[in-house]
């Protein structure tokens, strides 16, 4: 009805092919790129002038000069807890103060004691805790390196390539002097602006029609690291790539700006929705990750190269590297800021998690619904379409926790509002999905209509927290409502207020199970240059150009702590992002994006969620079934079999696309997704359990297999099958028509269980697994124990009391162990009183227990132990269980065919301690 | 396993008014749940037969074991209802929520019983309306049966006098339909013959007029024509006067009522019409050019009554004022008159044609639909449906869209006019054509009462009509009424 006008509208300004590059920059179409990446390899120009260093308890100044201009930096080197090394520089005494991201660090990172070891006037020699670790720096030029023994693990401008684009005066404008800002630099400033002068772009930049007015002019920053020994780096999401980065020389860096593209290409560096300036480098043996710091356009080239090639200076005193061993080197480029750069040491790849963790937070703890299945379309179109999909999932028998709703919903794309025609009684819509205790999502995206007849546009305005341009005018795009103004959300007061609005009686027809969606908080603008803000907008003090990649971040922040609030603090938040930025995963879920319903976006959706999972962020789900385009009945089943088993479980459609609701495509394919969702509802103690663990270490809950099997090179480039925690391999069959799908089952000595048969495979094999429509094949290692609920229901809510099954997957030794996690599902109690049940499963010597990890906590549950598989078991005479209670003997059965031993009904408390032996 | 699944039941969220046809053994329900009712004193109300139908609690006797329903496992009886499932069938645990493939009997005293999945049992959501689902007390479900069962009556009884009294416009639609249907055939019939004979007629002025033409050149050299096809324009103009009811046929009253004697004004008799329209029975435009108008030309006989004269505007002349200029012209203008009209008795049997050719439901109970539309607003569109004919939208700012030409009945084979399909509308922004489906629901009214458009361009219309009221409903009825 009127969404065609809308569909138009999007699609004038889009096209429908795929991704029409040309609305986006290449490198060297953005001017700093083009600039910094044609800069020559030669000999660093910056020198470290060792007089100006200064070292205190655990942090050491030190001036660089560039010998060209003779401009000055200070850098500022730390020792973290946790065995990172934070490396800051900036210009000593710039024109202007320059951008440092704040709200992204949890906090002032913990420091340790850095001490001298040795000086000379080559450089010194720093003590990075033990004997063995050191970070050498030599003075001219510039470099550091980190080593362990005679090892060097990483060098820092190795290559020369450290760049620091002064801020400076516009020529024209430069008619008086700031006398003490210039004593130092004058004249060399001169000099160097005559010769940068000649790069175009520096203080104007058009791009089709957009004009960047750059009235700060050049000011973009530059540093490479080299790592020896390494060949496979991974991190810097959002691309539609490969697990493992590829190398840049023959094409465009990555590249990390929050863009809206629509319908993305795969394989291919172009930026994507977030960022996450995060990579992580690995070989057998050591992991280490570099966090740049800096939300403003980045771009990462990334190349081989041997390692000998860049060894030079001091550090050869101190450690060699076989001339030919491989090395990866990395530069990051971005316009704006200062260099702030983490180098987390590891060494283990669960250590980088932990560091990284320690930097920026970890996932936050969903509600537990939030793990189950969400449906989505753009659009359901009123509460009478709600209903009868609502009553589709009963009739057909397939759970679901979350239905959504998509901008049709609102008052003419005024968020926090609803279509009168449409949505007359949203509380009663609200009501009823409650009653089968099941929730709903609505979006509320961060562009404001324009409109004085639009309450949270008016009040925007009177408190004057819209983002300004160039001029000191209220910033307008064109975005869904037509023309739209932008919250400043990198003010906190801003934040502030727009969490309020989330308060029951400010959001009207809201209540406790409506959640919320972030869309287009790139920000994405229609009309504006790559489809987002222009970079001379101003936020407060600051350039968007400064902040751009943490717009998104921000919105969601903010939405997060107001569906907090609204509940008094007691209720976990859940909210959905598109973009995300270092510190995203503390407010909620992130999915991929505009995907297509075609083969490759399934296939793409496990490296593109392995990438975030990797940098903190677990929370990850591709559309399923596709967002553009019509998937047919084979790849819709396919995909639901894929993202049964990742994070972030949601089905969304395109406006103009068919209806797919999983039971109109036949009752043979309706039976198939029944069965991937059913799969996912039995798994879900497991999977709130991984997310507990995310929560608490940042440890990924999706895993490439490398971080579980770090010494096995084989692992390191797979990324068409993932671990889920330690205990589950997946390879979902992302390929049409597939007969068969080769697994790599990792582990000298392991053994592996289908999860279906209970077939037991050795590990360190490629396996074939024949598959048919129905199959997702799916491992248990051997040696873990997973809880699952296997009386699947309407909701996850449905399920919380019910008992759980344990799966006891035997090692080759004969033992096993899992954990159980289990709290109240929504609330923050578990945190802040300690409301919560954690228990070890243990199975050694013929008999599995049950004990507390967490003996200061308290949790009461009605859930109960039902069953208990052995798989890889043998026949016992008898089976007996103890409790506090006593003794008494179990029934069981044995599938000598399968090796499988089935306890029936321990009955116990799932909270509660107990043992079964066998005998 | 076969026996389990004997009876067969609705869910229990399958509500009787909307699901249709509601088949007897549910009426027959109605008796058991007064049956159980007398009878469930006798059955102690434990645990143990929490979940089972009467018909079945034969089955779960207190005993020492208890034989799976699909007999393919003994159990001690202590295990039937303890939350644990032991029956591949699901059998054992007809209370609980252990048994993936379970059911849970509700007895629903005072509304219908039925089953539900199990699990549904103790999921915190009120299912039975007895509230027996329910049982581990963690949920309160009040009994909402007594209320159900008088509502749902209620419900039915409206219904049954809606289909009762849509069967009985029905029966009048279809017999409607029939009289239409035959004098639609003669229509045809008659049109076909007037075509024959235009068709003769007209082969023979051709020759006469190349002669006259032939002749005319020869002498004159070429005229141009003054010729404009008015009169039959001015044919229509006064047959539109005649038609008093618009409905492009001319009965022997509107012949009266408009024509009288040329010489005394009197009043034409029945005969005299029948004579003068060249036959029995209405005549339309085109039998009317062929005859009585010819007779109001000529003026020998007959002319328009002088009230009715003065409406037809200027130039007012009457048809004896209209003296033939020559007999070159004269047959020229029969000539392009005949022409049109074969033209126009051509299109009419197409298109009679096609709507004989069109499938009118079993009885031609849905032909009187064939010709109208019908109106829907919803917010700023206006929806209109003209069966066997096409479907548009009409936006408030005055754009129209179709969405859809008719193409066929789309029902399930059992009920194949319960669906219209309609094809082929305008296109979408780079999407295909627009296209409609129409239910039809029995009502005692022709209306349309919703239109969804659940995926961009596909809408879904529901029509109601007497005509799709079913006959079988009869079977509901006699059981409802039987249980009051």
């Amino acid at each position: 009805m009127v969404w065609f006008l809308v569909a138009g509208v999007l699609l004038v300004l889009n096209g429908v092919r795929a991704v029409d590059r040309s609305n986006f920059k290449t490198c060297d179409q953005s001017s700093f790129c083009k600039r910094m990446r044609t800069m020559g390899l030669d000999q660093s120009p910056y020198r470290a002038i060792l007089e100006t260093l200064e070292l205190s308890d655990s942090r050491l100044t030190l001036q660089l000069i560039n010998d060209n201009n003779k401009v000055r930096l200070l850098l500022e080197l730390y020792r973290l807890q946790g065995n990172m090394t934070r490396l800051k520089i900036n210009e000593l005494k710039p024109l202007r103060s320059r951008f440092e991201v704040p709200d992204v660090l949890v906090g002032e990172p913990p420091t340790k004691p850095l001490s001298m070891v040795s000086r000379d006037e080559a450089g010194v020699v720093l003590s990075l805790g033990t004997d063995a670790h050191q970070l050498v720096l030599n003075a001219r030029p510039f470099r550091l390196d980190i080593v362990e023994g005679a090892r060097v693990l990483l060098s820092v401008n190795g290559r020369g390539l450290l760049a620091f684009e002064h801020l400076r005066p516009r020529k024209d404008t430069n008619t008086q002097k700031d006398s003490e800002g210039e004593e130092t630099t004058e004249g060399a400033q001169e000099e160097g602006e005559e010769r940068e002068e000649e790069e175009p772009g520096m203080w104007e930049e058009t791009f089709k029609s957009h004009v960047d007015s750059k009235p700060n002019g050049p000011s973009s920053i530059s540093l490479d690291f080299s790592l020896p020994g390494v060949e496979h780096v991974y991190g810097i999401p959002e691309h539609a790539e490969n697990l493992r980065l590829k190398t840049t020389d023959k094409g465009d860096p990555y590249r990390l700006y929050n863009l809206d593209v629509f319908q993305y290409e795969l394989y291919n560096p172009m930026a994507l929705y977030g960022a996450v300036p995060v990579l992580l480098s690995h070989n057998a043996q050591r992991t280490m990750g570099i966090f740049w710091l800096n939300a403003a356009e980045t771009w990462v080239d990334i190349s081989a190269n041997t390692a000998g090639k860049t060894l030079s200076g001091k550090v050869l005193d101190h450690a060699q590297v076989p001339s030919d061993a491989p090395q990866t080197d990395v530069r990051w480029f971005s316009e704006s800021g200062i260099i702030d750069v983490f180098i987390m040491l590891g060494p283990k790849p669960s250590d980088v998690f932990t560091q990284y963790a320690s930097l920026t937070g970890t996932q936050s703890f969903p509600p537990l619904s939030t793990l189950g299945y969400h449906q989505c379309r753009w659009n359901y179109n009123d509460q009478e379409d709600v209903r009868a999909v609502d009553a589709g999932f009963d009739e057909h028998d397939i759970p679901y926790d979350f239905i959504w709703l998509d901008i049709e919903h609102t008052d003419g794309k005024r968020y926090f509002t609803w279509d009168a025609a449409n949505f007359p009684q949203p509380r009663d819509m609200l009501r009823g999905l409650q009653d089968k205790r099941r929730k709903m999502v609505a979006i509320v995206d961060p562009h404001i209509k324009v409109d004085s007849g639009y309450r949270i546009h008016n009040e925007i305005r009177s408190r004057n927290l819209y983002v300004k341009d160039k001029d000191g005018g209220n910033y307008e795009g064109w975005c869904w409502p037509g023309t739209a103004g932008y919250p400043d959300f990198t003010d906190p007061e801003m934040r502030a207020w727009w969490a309020s609005m989330f308060a029951y009686d400010k959001y009207e027809g809201s209540m406790e199970n409506l959640y919320t969606w972030n869309d287009m908080n790139e920000p994405s603008v229609f009309n504006g240059p790559e489809v987002t803000m222009h970079k001379d907008a101003i936020h407060g003090t600051w350039e968007h150009r400064d902040v751009h990649n943490l717009y998104g971040l921000y919105v969601q922040m903010a939405t997060a702590e107001g569906l907090i609030q609204r509940s008094g603090g007691v209720e976990r938040p859940f909210v959905l992002t598109r973009a995300f930025f270092a510190g995203s995963q503390r407010y909620g879920a992130v999915w991929t994006g505009d995907n297509a319903a075609e083969w490759g976006h399934l296939k793409i959706s496990i490296p593109m969620c392995l990438s975030l999972g990797l940098v903190g962020i677990s929370f990850c789900g591709a559309d399923v079934g596709g967002f553009f385009k019509n998937p047919g009945p084979e790849l819709l089943v396919r995909w639901y079999q894929t993202g049964a088993y990742q994070p972030f479980f949601r089905a969304h459609a395109h406006l103009d696309t068919p209806r797919r609701e999983p039971w109109l495509f036949g009752p043979q394919n309706t039976a198939l997704i029944r069965d991937a969702v059913r799969q996912r509802y039995a798994l879900l103690p497991y999977w709130y359990q991984l997310f507990y663990h995310a929560h608490r270490t940042g440890e990924p809950v999706m895993r490439p297999l490398w971080v579980e099997y770090p010494q096995d090179v084989a692992t390191f480039t797979i990324d068409d099958q993932f671990l889920l925690g330690r205990h589950l391999l997946v390879h979902p069959v992302t390929e049409q028509g597939s007969q068969g799908v080769s697994v790599y089952l990792p582990g000298v000595g392991e053994v592996w269980y289908d999860a279906h048969t209970f077939r037991r495979h050795d590990g360190d094999q490629n396996l074939f697994v024949p598959v048919t429509l129905s199959s997702i094949p799916v491992f248990q290692r051997g040696g873990s124990i997973i809880p699952r609920k296997v009386r699947i229901r309407r909701s996850s809510t449905c399920m919380e009391n019910d008992p759980y099954t344990l799966y006891v997957a035997l090692s080759p030794q004969g033992t096993a162990d899992g954990e159980i996690y289990i709290d109240d599902g929504h609330t923050f109690n578990y945190d802040r009183q300690k409301q919560f049940i954690h228990r070890r499963l243990t199975f050694a010597n013929s008999s599995l227990s049950s004990s507390n990890l967490s003996a200061d906590s308290q949790f009461t549950t009605a859930s109960w132990i039902e069953r208990v598989l052995i798989l890889g078991g043998q026949e016992p005479s008898a089976v007996t269980l103890r409790t506090a209670d006593g003794s008494r003997s179990l029934e069981f059965e044995f599938d000598a065919a399968t090796s499988v031993l089935t306890i029936h009904k321990p009955g116990v408390n799932a909270g509660s301690d107990w043992t079964v032996l066998l005998q | 396993m076969v026996l389990f699944k004997e009876v067969l039941l609705p869910k229990c969220n399958e509500s009787g008014g909307s699901s249709g046809y509601l088949p007897l053994a549910l009426i027959m329900q109605y008796h058991i749940v007064v049956a159980v009712a007398i009878c469930s004193a006798v059955f102690v109300d434990s645990r143990k037969i929490r979940g089972i139908s009467l018909a079945y609690r034969k089955f779960y006797k207190e005993k020492k074991t208890f034989l799976c329903l699909d007999g393919s496992k003994i159990i001690p009886f202590d295990q039937v209802n303890d939350d644990y499932c032991d029956c591949l069938d699901g059998s054992d645990e007809p209370g609980t929520a252990a048994c993936l493939n379970g059911r849970f009997y509700c007895t629903n005293l005072g509304f219908r019983p039925c089953y539900i999945q199990s699990s549904r049992v103790n999921d915190g959501i009120c299912d039975c309306c007895d509230g027996s689902d329910e049982h581990d007390k963690r949920t309160r479900c009040p009994n909402t049966c007594r209320n159900l069962g008088q509502q749902e009556r209620a419900a039915l009884e409206a219904e049954m006098r809606a289909v009762d009294d849509g069967m009985h416009l029905k029966r009048q639609l279809i017999k409607e339909g029939v009289s239409m249907w035959q004098e639609k055939q003669n229509q045809l019939k008659d049109l076909q013959r007037i075509l024959s004979g235009l068709q003769t007629k007209l082969e023979a002025h051709r020759k006469r007029k190349l002669e006259a033409d032939a002749h005319q050149a020869k002498v004159m050299g070429v005229l141009k024509s003054p010729g404009d096809g008015a009169g039959g324009k001015t044919a229509a103009r006064i047959f539109g006067q005649l038609d008093i009811n618009k409905d492009g046929s001319l009965t022997v009253d509107e012949v009266q009522a408009g024509v009288v004697n040329l010489q005394d004004d009197r009043s034409l008799t029945e005969e005299e019409v029948t004579a003068l329209l060249g036959g029995p029975g209405p005549a339309d435009l085109f039998r009317f050019q062929q005859t009585l108008w010819r007779s109001l030309q000529a003026a020998k006989k007959v002319k328009i009554k002088a009230d009715l004269r003065g409406d037809l505007g200027p130039p007012n002349e009457g048809p004896a004022t209209r003296a033939a200029p020559s007999a070159a012209r004269q047959g020229e203008a029969n000539l392009k008159e005949m022409e049109e009209a074969l033209e126009t008795t051509r299109a009419e049997i197409g298109n009679l044609e096609k709507v004989l050719s069109t499938d009118y439901g079993s009885s031609r109970e849905f032909l009187y639909l064939q010709g109208q539309c019908f109106q829907l607003v919803v917010y700023e569109y206006t929806y209109s449906l003209c069966p066997f004919s096409h479907v548009t939208q009409k936006s408030s700012t005055g754009a129209e869209v179709s969405l859809g030409k008719w193409r066929y009945w789309a029902g399930p084979q059992e009920h194949p006019y319960s669906r219209m399909e309609f094809e082929d509308g305008a296109p979408c922004w780079q999407g295909p054509p627009r296209t409609t489906l129409v239910t039809l629901t029995c009502g005692t009214e022709t209306a349309l009462k919703r239109v969804r458009e659940p995926t961009k361009c596909q809408y879904i219309m529901e029509l109601w009509t007497p005509s799709a009221c079913e006959q079988q409903r009869e079977a509901r009825r006699r059981g409802v009424h039987s249980e009051l």
